[in-house]
């Protein structure tokens, strides 16, 4: 295995009684775009300003191609930054702003000059170069920050929720931009969001932070598709949680049953379950049908209420235990029974797409 | 809004009545004194029975009143620098510190402001009596410093409350030591606090006349002093015209800092 480019050896930071990061251990290879997702309060930016050097850490290490950075001040990292508030320099020029990592490193105005020209086409803000920062909106004040960070060729760019000041179209259309820049320069990206839509359209990997802790590393489809824990499932994208039985383990997969006493088997569980343990099973919205085939499991229902939306419909049903589910089933399968309000009927979910935790 | 001007009716006129002769109040003796600087009475009598430059020119021939004049400007802007720089490190430890007693640290910058002047004059009468700083230019500079303090560390303290500090931690990153990302960007950015104090804490000693009654000596007077002194030994329309003259440079100085603030703003 080669050795990773950004290496963090079980990082701690400690708050008085209060312990921020637990031990976090991850390796980064060159050139990745790796994002840490999590709740506010998880770990992830305590985890980032340690690799900045704006927090020192109670234990642990930060190893950049395999030399430690924590000896290091701040301002010797060389690393790129991108902050989650507006910090380009107000009474300098974007042209200056762009320049003034260069300038600190004192390098030949012939260089800068080009530099600063280069980096603005990245960002595609030539034309504004004279302009101040407070003549630019926010999108652009952080394309110029991006620019900025960038201008020194830093080995890493941090960036910490750099677009969560901006409103959801401007904020898609800079997650577009920072693929392509991405791409064209081949930085490695350690990127802080709490928003999962971002993170799983920018990111070839996410870790996911919960409480000082990564639940998970994987990408996008590791995390959605096969969640290691019941905060992974739950945290990305939409999920139901059924109450049910665990029955026994055969061939690798798990017999459960539900709480209307119907039994389904060959569904995956994520740690070893006891026999007659009470256990929650994940099934994704879109996981379930309104028709069923021979194989899938069925689930007797209260239909609450149900929407069409064209490619799906939306349907919230109760279940033989009361709990309220969230259905969103493809709308061309024919639907011989309907699902209108208040009936009761049958619905149906492959239980390879299920998942199965401890309660 | 209850009180909203545009709804006042008839009040609006009373409101304005009001106004005026407040107004008129505090300014009436501004206006008297400038009038009599240029009237031909050595009497000072009002009306003024002719106009004349004639006392301007007596000012500026006597050389005791140019030499105060220029005391007083060296004495005050020696005060501004010291004053400014002492309030920048001021402001950096009750802004950005977090360390204990650092509300009683800003009530105690603060208190020269509330402090009865008269009262802070006797005192460091006495102490610089014992120092042998009394009637020196040194004395002079830090007795004013002292009260121009609060004048300059509110503008400067104001300021970097507004002042992001990811903007300096930025700059940190982008390779600038601690010390030069506060010399080339936060010093910058709160130029407009930074202004203000100097200009402010000029101001509070150019004009301050308690603490230099004490502190001057006969070879060393500020404008104010000698203006008071001059009054005792004879009134004559010179000093009028020394008045007019403290505060059409006041005025000068207050016009170019709003001029200055709204041109720094935009």
């Amino acid at each position: 295995m080669t050795q990773a480019f950004l290496s963090i050896r079980k990082l701690r930071k400690a708050f008085g009684a209060f312990t921020a990061v637990h031990d976090v251990t991850l390796d980064i290879p060159k050139g990745e775009f790796l994002t840490f997702l999590g709740p506010s309060g998880s770990g992830k930016s305590t985890t980032l300003y340690a690799i900045a050097g704006f927090q020192d850490p109670t234990s642990g290490d930060v190893l950049l191609q395999g030399k430690s950075l924590l000896s290091i001040p701040s301002h010797k990292r060389n690393i790129g930054m991108v902050f989650q508030r507006y910090t380009l320099f107000p009474h300098l020029s974007v042209a200056e702003n762009v320049a003034f990592p260069l300038r600190v490193r004192r390098r030949p105005d012939g260089e800068v000059k080009r530099k600063v020209a280069d980096m603005l086409a990245l960002v595609r803000l030539e034309n504004f170069a004279e302009r101040l920062p407070a003549a630019l909106s926010g999108g652009q004040q952080q394309r110029v920050a991006l620019a900025r960070a960038l201008a020194y060729d830093p080995p890493i760019l941090l960036m910490d929720e750099p677009l969560s000041a901006l409103d959801k179209k401007l904020r898609e259309e800079i997650q577009a931009e920072i693929r392509r820049i991405h791409r064209e320069t081949g930085v490695t990206i350690l990127y802080v969001t709490h928003d999962q839509e971002e993170a799983l359209h920018l990111s070839d990997r996410i870790a996911l932070f919960r409480s000082g802790r990564i639940a998970q590393i994987g990408t996008g489809e590791d995390l959605y598709l096969r969640p290691a824990n019941e905060f992974v499932a739950g945290f990305i994208g939409n999920s139901n949680f059924l109450a049910v039985e665990h029955l026994e383990t055969e061939n690798g997969a798990a017999v459960v049953r539900l709480a209307d006493g119907s039994i389904v088997k060959g569904v995956k569980a994520a740690d070893k379950l006891d026999r007659g343990q009470k256990a929650r099973l994940m099934v994704r919205p879109e996981a379930f049908h309104l028709t069923g085939v021979p194989g899938t499991a069925s689930l007797a229902v209260e239909i609450v209420d149900a929407a069409f939306f064209g490619d799906r419909r939306r349907v919230v049903a109760r279940t033989a235990s009361g709990d309220e589910i969230d259905v969103r089933p493809t709308s061309d399968a024919a639907d011989p029974d309907g699902a209108d309000a208040g009936s009761s009927r049958q619905i149906f979910f492959d239980p390879a797409a299920a998942f199965l935790f401890p309660a | 809004m209850l009180l909203d001007y545009d709804r006042l009716g008839w009040l609006k006129v009373a409101l304005l009545g009001f106004t005026a002769l407040v107004a008129a109040f505090l300014l009436l003796p501004v206006v008297f004194i400038v009038l009599l600087s240029f009237g031909s009475s050595r009497w000072l009598a009002f009306p003024p029975p002719g106009w004349t430059l004639k006392w301007y020119q007596e000012l500026f021939a006597d050389p005791s009143w140019i030499e105060a004049a220029l005391t007083s400007a060296r004495i005050a802007t020696m005060t501004a620098i010291l004053a400014v720089a002492i309030a920048l490190l001021a402001s950096f430890a009750l802004v950005r510190g977090q360390f204990r007693g650092r509300e009683i640290l800003r009530g105690l910058l603060l208190t020269p402001m509330v402090l009865p002047v008269v009262v802070f004059a006797i005192a460091i009468y006495a102490f610089f009596l014992q120092l042998g700083l009394g009637g020196t230019t040194i004395g002079f500079v830090i007795a004013h410093t002292v009260l121009a303090l609060p004048f300059a560390i509110i503008p400067i303290a104001t300021a970097l409350e507004g002042f992001d500090k990811s903007i300096e931690d930025a700059a940190i990153v982008c390779g600038a030591s601690p010390l030069q990302a506060k010399l080339r960007i936060t010093l910058p950015s709160i130029r407009i606090g930074i202004f203000s104090a100097a200009i402010f804490s000029f101001l509070a000693s150019w004009d301050e006349v308690v603490v230099a009654i004490f502190m001057a000596s006969p070879t060393l007077q500020t404008l104010p002093v000698k203006i008071w002194s001059s009054l005792r030994s004879d009134l004559t329309p010179v000093i009028a015209a020394a008045s007019s003259l403290l505060v059409a440079l006041t005025l000068g100085l207050m016009i170019v800092t709003a001029l200055l603030r709204r041109k720094l703003q935009t």
